[in-house]
């Protein structure tokens, strides 16, 4: 994976994850998110090092030494990744829609019709609200959509939630 | 959208009534005769009395449950303790199953109030279900042989939302079944003009409207004589036979535990034939009306306009008769019922392409499943599926977005643009060298439809027209709705 044409900020000229730059303003989420994955990182990384070391320190096998090399390096790779990932996400507003796009490896965008919305969740975990972050997610019947905005400030998230829930309401549709 | 218990899940602003069955006030009385009405606020527009499924219900239910006390006890039970105890243990465990369906039957009422249908129950964790008609997506009336022999039937309601079949009213009598499936279908919305004069005292539910199809039993059997399982089936018995000669035993539980695996391999087919038996199609004003089974018979009733996708396969071996098979998804029979015999999706167990394109085309109108503007992608997507590059392929048509896929067993997905949910595009790493793209519309039940390995540039212009066209044809939908 080379993300050459991810190198610049998120609201350059059209990229691949950019479909119709004349119509769509994308909006980026907040940079904050890198610390809070960073942290999550971390705290799974401590796990499992302090598993494997008490397993090598004990049992004296190399292999799990061979594994805490490979997990050392898997998350610093995944920490490289992570700073990208996030400036990858992103989302805009459309007359009648609402598009998210992520994803770095795998790339995906899509497209949620505010008519088709059933409920949104607006979340903010412990490490979340430390940042000062929420996560706003629409829920359409169909249970393959995926529209999730993590990384938003507490105010922009209510103002999502608020129009989102305002426009479904008004364009709600049997399915 | 899954989540444990059935509940019901009442848009924001349903007006959600205070519950008689809710568990705070479940220590007050709840006489059997007089079903108090929910205490409190005004009136509900049109409250009916509660009604009671029928007297034999808990008879059914005991006796079901002894097929399944004996399945449980299974066979090395029964060598262990002999066949007295055996009878005497299922016996027990039968009657007292009996028991509480009685008391289950005693404290269980319908009725339909407004625009919901609410289902009360339970003695001691009381509960109502209020079921929103406007989200009704199909009705089926299942009678089991026991059901048949008593005169009895089985309402289901699917019901977006839950992740499972919503009150299965079980039992009805037949009439009162097929009159209050009738109700429902009325009360959902956009009533079926040819439903409400006609039949419905009727014991056995009339078939009214239309014959779409009707399959052939032979061609049913057949169908199901060439699929995998009965194709193998007589290696794997040969099989079996020669260990037992080699190793001479023939105790009487590795015979039945054979027979039992046996059974297994061909439960799939055998269960095909007798539930697809007898297969019907009608086609009742805006309704489609599936009729199948032997042993137990379904009617299964379902708006048009509630069709989420239609799938059609081919199967490999079918296709020295040319044969094909077609599936209906439904809002509601969602990926948490994975016992396929529970997901009535059944549109046409085995017809030729003549008999598909007839019912494709009656079920969703203007679509002809022969004509459909499909288009393979670029060439470099061989890179990515060599073989399957010519398999596959997409295309918009007036009405519907359709996608093939698939070399040895063909499929073919469609969706109405009315029904799209989400538009998704993917693009993984290899895609992504080879500038290609998938897009997948999702629906409401089902897998979606997805067209794989786009030409990226084609794969935008797809996601931006299907977004538009599922927008105008919602627009289009809604207008003789209000």
């Amino acid at each position: 994976m080379n993300g050459d044409d991810l190198a610049g900020p998120p609201s350059a000229p059209a990229g691949p994850l950019e479909p119709w730059p004349d119509t769509v303003r994308w909006q980026p989420i907040s940079p904050d998110l890198i610390w809070v994955e960073l942290i999550r990182l971390g705290v799974l990384l401590a796990v499992l090092l302090i598993g494997l070391g008490l397993g090598w320190a004990f049992s004296g096998q190399w292999l799990f030494g061979a594994a805490l090399g490979v997990v050392v390096l898997l998350a610093g790779w995944r920490a490289a990744t992570i700073v990208r990932a996030v400036h990858a996400w992103g989302y805009a507003e459309r007359e009648h829609d609402l598009l998210v796009r992520h994803g770095l490896l795998v790339r995906r965008l899509s497209i949620v019709p505010y008519s088709r919305m059933q409920f949104v969740d607006v979340s903010a975990g412990p490490l979340e609200r430390a940042f000062d972050l929420a996560t706003v997610q629409l829920h359409t019947a169909a249970a393959a959509s995926d529209a999730r905005v993590p990384g938003l400030r507490p105010a922009e998230a209510a103002r999502l939630r608020d129009r989102l829930t305002a426009l479904g309401e008004d364009r709600a549709e049997g399915l | 959208m899954s989540d444990g218990p059935a509940d019901p899940r009442p848009p924001a602003h349903w007006p959600t009534a205070p519950q008689p069955g809710a568990p705070g006030t479940a220590g007050q009385g709840w006489p059997g005769h007089g079903w108090p009405g929910p205490p409190g606020v005004a009136p509900p527009p049109r409250a009916e009395p509660r009604q009671r499924l029928h007297p034999l219900s808990p008879a059914l239910h005991g006796a079901k449950s002894l097929v399944v006390v004996i399945a449980g006890l299974s066979w090395s039970t029964l060598s262990r303790v002999g066949f007295g105890w055996f009878a005497a243990m299922a016996a027990v465990l039968a009657l007292g199953a009996t028991v509480l369906a009685v008391i289950s039957w005693y404290n269980t009422g319908y009725h339909i109030v407004g625009r919901e249908l609410r289902v009360h129950e339970g003695l001691i964790w009381r509960r109502t279900r209020a079921i929103p008609l406007e989200r009704l997506q199909a009705v089926e009336v299942v009678r089991p042989l026991l059901a048949q022999l008593t005169g009895l039937a089985e309402l289901r309601l699917e019901v977006v939302g839950g992740g499972k079949t919503e009150a299965p009213l079980a039992y009805l009598g037949v009439a009162e079944a097929a009159a209050l499936r009738k109700r429902l279908l009325a009360v959902a919305g956009r009533p079926p003009e040819a439903v409400a004069p006609t039949a419905g005292q009727a014991a056995a539910p009339a078939p009214a409207g239309r014959r779409l199809h009707t399959v052939r039993n032979a061609d049913l059997l057949v169908s199901q004589l060439l699929t995998p399982q009965a194709f193998l089936l007589p290696f794997g018995v040969a099989f079996v036979v020669t260990q037992f000669l080699s190793q001479g035993s023939w105790s009487f539980i590795a015979v039945a535990s054979t027979l039992t695996a046996m059974a297994g391999v061909l439960l799939q087919p055998v269960r095909r034939v007798l539930d697809d038996w007898g297969f019907r199609l009608d086609r009742d004003g805006d309704t489609l009306r599936v009729r199948n089974g032997l042993l137990e018979t379904r009617v299964q009733t379902v708006p048009l306009h509630r069709v989420q996708t239609v799938g059609i396969t081919w199967p490999l071996l079918w296709r020295m008769r040319s044969w094909l098979r077609l599936r209906l998804e439904v809002a509601g029979y969602s990926a948490a019922e994975p016992d396929d015999r529970n997901r009535p999706d059944r549109l046409l167990p085995v017809g030729d392409l003549r008999t598909g394109e007839l019912v494709v085309a009656a079920v969703l109108p203007g679509v002809r499943l022969t004509a459909l503007p499909l288009t393979p992608p670029p060439r470099r997507a061989r890179w990515l599926r060599p073989l399957s590059r010519s398999a596959i392929g997409a295309g918009l048509d007036d009405r519907v977005f359709a996608a093939r896929s698939g070399v040895l067993t063909r499929q073919l997905a469609i969706v109405p643009y009315a029904r799209i949910q989400s538009v998704r595009v993917t693009q993984g790493p290899a895609q992504r060298r080879l500038r290609l793209a998938t897009v997948h519309a999702d629906t409401a039940g089902g897998a979606g439809v997805s067209a794989h390995d786009r030409d990226l540039a084609e794969a935008w212009e797809l996601a931006a027209e299907l977004t538009a066209r599922a927008h105008a044809a919602r627009r289009a939908d809604e207008d003789p709705h209000a």
